[in-house]
């Protein structure tokens, strides 16, 4: 663990610092007593905590952030559902790249999917609005949630199917009794990464928001206004939490169906 | 077989898929109670005949009767039959005793605790009791076999479709199930159809057996007739080992009369020649096991010949050895069992062979 290994020790010591830095630096922040983000620290607060329910715009775009993340999360899960069994279960024409098609927007940049969703809006004449923070959300999630599903899909024997139909149910029921509860961890996981995808977003939110900003848009709005910084930064604390627990339950949800359905782990995003 | 009427009754069964004809002209009876198998190499379409019959193929021309009904656009789970599939799909998520019960769940004339007792009795069938409460994934291969075999049976299908349902397990244990799934048919009384590729467990399982070729039965017939009455050469090459001799026939008043490479002339009696076989050269087919080395000067019981050992292969019951013999290019292979006092030939060796004229199948070249 010596010698040669020191030095890529070294080097993944300073990369994870460099990753990490920053985030670490957010609670550091949040909890000290002074409107000037710089060492060293004065006291301990957490008066920047207990400012946040006071600051109204901040608490409406948090409630805005959330109904966009949960729509998209439950818009591009179902969407995902859709494409993810056509793939596993079924051949059709141009079936790659049709596939290859649907996935693209996960390589796309997001300014080049903001400026021209922004453009095909205003040619069509048609009021931003949360809505269409939804649509280029979903637009973004979705292949997030094929790729995840996918793997749930395609872990599942299509002789299970064909087993419970013959047995004697129907199309449906076995949908819900013995393909739905299988990739219901999948599912779960694709629920929640959309989630977290959406609340974070910025670019396509700040081109595509209308009256009512989400929270990404309405922090870097208030960027300009050198006080309001550390209630940034307590709520970017919370955020960061947040964040860390749904992706861990989601990466346990996404385990435990693979263990579930006595497959081998092959992927995931932790 | 032929006074019941049968259970499965296919006529001029056709099965495109686009351009390829996986099915092609399939005329069957499967009579009640019978084990039956459709033996063939992968993609000789017998999983596609079986899962017609299941219901998980459309056919593209001809009828299939279940029981003397029509099946047209009856749907896998309307249809009289089950299936054990080659993966077994125990369902992964449930205990073993909801996987059994599973096909009882639209019983509604059952309460809970007479379906308790069926999903018992079938566990206890298939050796299986006690096991109920177990999570399905952490079975044994042999054991997930015996909990799809009594899910499929608890229902009481009219016949039970099997899909290469051995395949997957190892030799011992697969020639225990074989033993078990023979006395599980005979117990039950349900016909069985069973795809397999393995000539040997067709023959020890089956009452009957199609043997299928790229969408055809090449032969339908009971084992015994299958072994050793093969009506074509393909046949007789996938049941079994054959020797194949080239030939000359010549049409006789009564019988026929072949010269045979290696072995010399000899009479065959129509049964051992097909039908309208034409006069000159054929192939002569010969099992090993109807040819034995004579040692130490012992008379043939039959006709003689000799040859020189070529190759020998020792599997302790018996030696399989391969004799050049004169004016034949490829060496006949015989086996021999390994009796006590009975010396094993080393290669090289000269050695005298027995045969019978009787042990002889005439193929058209």
């Amino acid at each position: 663990m010596t010698g040669r290994g020191g030095w890529l020790r070294g080097y993944a010591v300073l990369y994870l610092l460099f990753l990490y830095a920053p985030i670490i630096l957010l609670p550091i922040f949040a909890f000290n007593d002074s409107t000037i983000i710089a060492f060293p620290l004065s006291d301990f607060t957490t008066k920047w905590f207990t400012e946040i329910p006071n600051t109204p715009a901040l608490v409406r775009s948090v409630q805005t952030s959330l109904i966009v993340a949960v729509t998209t999360a439950v818009l591009s899960t179902l969407l995902g559902i859709c494409a993810a069994r056509a793939g596993a279960r079924y051949s059709f024409p141009f079936k790659t790249p049709v596939m290859g098609f649907i996935m693209l927007p996960l390589v796309l940049p997001e300014i080049i999917v903001a400026v021209s969703m922004l453009v095909v809006l205003m040619a069509l004449d048609l009021p931003l609005g949360s809505w269409t923070v939804v649509l280029g959300h979903t637009l973004i999630c979705t292949p997030f949630c094929i790729a995840i599903l996918n793997s749930a899909f395609g872990n599942l024997d299509v002789s299970l199917e064909e087993a419970a139909f013959d047995l004697g149910e129907s199309r449906w029921s076995t949908f819900r009794l013995i393909t739905l509860p299988l990739v219901m961890p999948g599912i779960i996981s694709a629920l929640l990464i959309s989630f977290t995808i959406s609340l974070d977003e910025f670019i396509i939110a700040f081109f595509l928001t209308g009256t009512e900003p989400t929270l990404p848009v309405y922090l870097w709005g208030q960027l300009r206004f050198p006080q309001k910084i550390p209630v940034v930064m307590a709520l970017g604390t919370i955020l960061v939490a947040l964040s860390v627990v749904l992706l861990t339950i989601a990466e346990i949800a996404r385990r435990r169906g693979i263990a579930r359905a006595g497959g081998k782990d092959t992927g995931g995003f932790l | 077989m032929t006074t019941t009427p049968p259970i499965v009754s296919l006529r001029d069964v056709h099965k495109y898929y686009g351009t390829y004809h996986a099915l092609r002209g399939i005329d069957l009876d499967i009579g009640a109670g019978e084990f039956f198998s459709l033996l063939g190499p992968s993609g000789c379409g017998k999983t596609t005949l079986l899962r017609t019959i299941a219901g998980f193929e459309d056919l593209s021309s001809g009828t299939l009767l279940l029981s003397g009904q029509d099946m047209a656009g009856v749907p896998a789970n309307r249809r009289p039959t089950n299936m054990v599939f080659q993966s077994y799909a125990i369902f992964p998520h449930l205990s073993v005793a909801e996987n059994v019960a599973f096909g009882l769940r639209r019983r509604s004339d059952l309460n809970r605790q007479a379906k308790a007792a069926l999903v018992e009795d079938a566990l206890d069938m298939v050796g299986l009791d006690g096991f109920g409460a177990r999570a399905a994934h952490a079975l044994s291969g042999g054991q997930r076999q015996r909990v799809a075999l009594a899910r499929a049976l608890i229902l009481k299908p009219k016949v039970l479709l099997l899909d290469e349902p051995l395949s997957a397990l190892d030799k011992k244990l697969r020639e225990q199930m074989q033993n078990e799934l023979r006395r599980l048919q005979r117990h039950v009384g349900i016909t069985f159809v069973l795809v397999t590729h393995d000539q040997e467990e067709a023959l020890i399982m089956s009452d009957r057996i199609a043997v299928m070729f790229e969408g055809e039965i090449a032969q339908l017939a009971d084992p015994q007739t299958l072994y050793r009455r093969p009506t074509s050469r393909q046949v007789a090459d996938f049941i079994g080992v054959m020797n194949f001799l080239p030939a000359s026939l010549t049409a006789g008043s009564t019988a026929a009369s072949v010269e045979i490479a290696g072995l010399g002339r000899a009479a065959i009696t129509p049964e051992q020649c097909p039908a309208g076989m034409p006069t000159g050269d054929c192939t002569i087919g010969i099992r090993p096991e109807t040819m034995s080395i004579l040692f130490d000067g012992e008379p043939a019981p039959a006709r003689e010949t000799s040859g020189q050992v070529h190759e020998l292969a020792y599997y302790g019951d018996m030696t399989y050895y391969d004799i050049a013999l004169d004016g034949v290019e490829k060496p006949v292979t015989l086996s021999m069992k390994n009796l006590v006092g009975r010396r094993v030939l080393e290669r090289g060796e000269t050695a005298r062979i027995s045969w019978d004229e009787r042990a002889l199948i005439a193929f058209a070249k």
